[in-house]
């Protein structure tokens, strides 16, 4: 077999040269004091990133199986690899193209801040974080890259540093942030104490040869050490409170509503649209790949489904009945989030032993194309709603009232946003909970199905509140100017009409996000996903003169 | 019976340990002051560090007669040198867990500490109660 069949070096390249970029920016600053460089530099690798995560999903589609890179040559189990299946191809793509349209919009927002450079730095350093963790293939570097996408998040979070309020909610996210990855960090050490391996797909390997009682032996790490069924389900349940964390789940969404509105705009958008994305990415790979419906674990397992579940329904209500009472408009947006993400956790949890594999799937493809709905609509909303808060200088529902009329399109589109969230017909936020509704039906689940439609319903008020606030409601203040927005009337009528594909191309979307899941979760996906590793460790192994 | 030094010293690590967690975990949620919460904070990296070390110790094979340490003393080993290096060495991967793990609990420490004295500016005052109230 040739070298070339194994080493992708786009997936390898992707993160590194973020966090290269990201980090070699402050060194410009020395020589280097127009803004407009700034503004170059962070676009250009932002769409360095769009075109290598577009590549690297189209390249995973072509080649039908998961791509996989080891760092410096070192086989999988000894070395850091990272592994794309079709599931992180589509969240990546998803995340580079959201974050391409953050970084366009952030030229317009940051043209009077002071300290951009250092902003775009964190931003940089927010992607890489970001693309990290959904790439790669090893749950000590996953640690690494939360640990740098949540550094960005705090700082970000508190980068209006004399607003007290931006610093207090950064403190509150940052040290319950950094206990959570802590956790994460000793769930790590239990994994590797038990199982003898870091690597993702060594793990999923281990697991389901445990059931098949083949014996606990990989060929290519230790066996296991103590009582494996209680180490792992240890691990887990303690990297799930990490994830939740991240994810902003019932009952640990309590920072979320504080850290989100604090950030300058283009970050509240990444934070709702694309943070808590990680966290949800993180619960699918543990729970589907690392230790499946195949897995050794299936009793913990469904437990741990069913709690999801729960938190999930208690997550949408909460979200959706606090959402109704806010008056700070970007705060109404956050416990948006929190509505949204309980309705993702629904479609996840699905999958428990006793469903079939085609149920779970559909779950999943739910909770999927949820994700995909929710982060277009979300940072949609948040960029369109920053661009009036940015003219009138303010986040009252009261005193934007009217601030609609100034600009009639970015006001369509901050619609058409609602529209998506709310689940409007004609928009992809529709067919999606319906996919969630279906699909809840199918595995036997009444309650939770006929709760979605509730949880929807009951959002609907704080949706309309902002939208007839905005619009129908004369204007109070004339803003200071209105001129020069073409860059974030672009943005926002880009994902406006993204929005609306991915309903009108519903059918299309929901086959092709199907296909992504198939071929990353069922069965014999995650066969793929531990193959790809098998044959390039047996692989290396071979090409080093070993046995 | 004879005491097993090894086990009493295994139980009483392990023990230290799980308190450590518990006690860290209180610090952390429940003290009111931000340098106290942050003081927790790093108490509770060290033990998840120490718990990693401990993952990855192992025992000295023979304690009454000490072998030779784990170290090649030629440039090219044969394979039978390397097979007695691998089985008398310790794991070394939890202690690159731990070493990365100390580099990126240094950053976030500083970054939080950064933000108490943000708040200490701001506020007044570093105690999270008063900071609530103040924010009002």
């Amino acid at each position: 077999m040739s070298e070339a069949l194994y080493v992708y070096q786009s997936v390898g390249v992707l993160v590194p040269l973020l966090g290269g970029a990201a980090f070699a920016l402050p060194l410009f600053t020395l020589v280097i004091k127009r803004k407009v460089f700034y503004d170059a530099y962070t676009a250009f690798f932002s769409l360095v990133a769009l075109v290598l995560a577009s590549y690297n999903y189209v390249l995973v589609r072509a080649e039908g199986k998961p791509l996989l890179y080891a760092f410096g040559g070192w086989p999988p189990p000894l070395g850091i690899s990272y592994e794309v299946d079709e599931f992180s191809a589509v969240l990546g793509v998803l995340t580079a193209s959201v974050m391409f349209l953050i970084v366009a919009y952030s030229l317009w927002y940051t043209r009077f801040m002071r300290g951009y450079e250092w902003y775009y730095t964190l931003l940089l350093g927010l992607e890489t974080g970001l693309l990290g963790c959904l790439y790669t293939g090893d749950v000590f570097n996953l640690f690494v890259m939360l640990e740098v996408l949540s550094i960005s998040a705090y700082a970000l979070v508190a980068f209006y540093r004399s607003r007290p309020q931006a610093v207090e909610a950064a403190m509150k996210y940052g040290i319950i942030g950094a206990t959570a990855t802590t956790i994460y960090f000793i769930a790590l050490v239990f994994i590797y104490g038990a199982l003898g391996t870091l690597n993702m797909a060594d793990i999923a390997l281990k697991s389901r040869l445990i059931t098949a009682g083949v014996g606990p032996i990989s060929p290519f790490s230790n066996g296991l050490f103590g009582n494996a069924f209680i180490a792992a389900s240890l691990a887990i349940a303690l990297s799930l409170w990490a994830f939740t964390y991240k994810a902003a789940l019932f009952p640990n969404h309590f920072w979320l509503p504080d850290a989100h509105p604090e950030a300058p705009t283009p970050v509240s958008a990444a934070l709702s649209g694309l943070v808590v994305n990680v966290g949800v990415y993180a619960v699918v790979r543990f729970l589907y790949t690392l230790f499946g419906p195949k897995s050794f674990l299936i009793s913990f397992r469904d437990a741990v489904m069913w709690a999801l579940l729960v938190l999930g329904i208690a997550s949408g209500l909460v979200g959706a009945l606090l959402m109704a009472v806010q008056s700070d408009v970007k705060r109404l947006l956050a416990y948006s989030t929190v509505s949204h993400i309980g309705l993702i956790f629904m479609g996840l949890s699905i999958g428990t032993s006793s469903v079939s594999e085609d149920v779970a799937t559909l779950g999943l493809t739910a909770a999927l194309y949820h994700t995909v709905n929710h982060s277009v609509g979300k940072a949609l909303l948040f960029m369109g709603v920053g661009v009036f808060i940015n003219l009138l200088g303010t986040r009252d529902l009261d005193k934007l009232s009217g601030s609609g009329k100034l600009s009639p399109l970015v006001m369509g589109a901050v619609i058409v946003g609602f529209l998506q969230l709310m689940g409007a017909p004609p928009l992809g936020g529709f067919f999606s909970k319906l996919l969630l509704y279906q699909s809840l039906i199918e595995a036997g689940l009444i309650v939770p199905a006929v709760l979605v439609i509730a949880i929807s319903a009951v959002s609907i008020l704080g949706y309309l509140k902002v939208i007839y606030g905005l619009w129908a409601k004369p204007l109070k203040e004339a803003p200071k100017q209105v001129a020069g927005m073409a860059v974030p009337k672009t943005v926002v009528l880009v994902m406006a009409v993204a929005c609306i594909a991915l309903g009108v191309l519903s059918p299309m979307v929901t086959g092709l996000l199907a296909g992504s899941i198939n071929a990353s979760f069922t069965d014999s996906g995650v066969r793929d996903y531990v193959n790809s590793f098998m044959s390039f460790a047996i692989y290396v192994v071979k090409y080093l003169g070993g046995g | 019976m004879a005491i097993n030094i090894n086990s009493y010293l295994f139980t009483v690590l392990t023990l230290a340990i799980f308190m450590n967690l518990a006690i860290s975990l209180y610090g952390i949620f429940a003290r009111p002051s931000l340098i106290k919460k942050i003081i927790a904070l790093t108490i509770l990296a060290d033990t998840a560090n120490t718990l990693a070390i401990m993952v990855g110790y192992r025992g000295w094979p023979s304690p009454s007669q000490p072998v030779k340490p784990p170290v090649l003393t030629v440039l090219k080993p044969s394979r039978e040198v390397i097979k007695e290096f691998a089985s008398t060495s310790v794991d070394p991967l939890p202690q690159a867990l731990v070493l990365t793990a100390i580099v990126i609990g240094l950053a976030v420490t500083l970054f939080l500490v950064f933000l108490t004295l943000q708040i200490y500016r701001l506020y007044g005052t570093t105690d999270v109660r008063k900071v609530a109230k103040l924010r009002g």
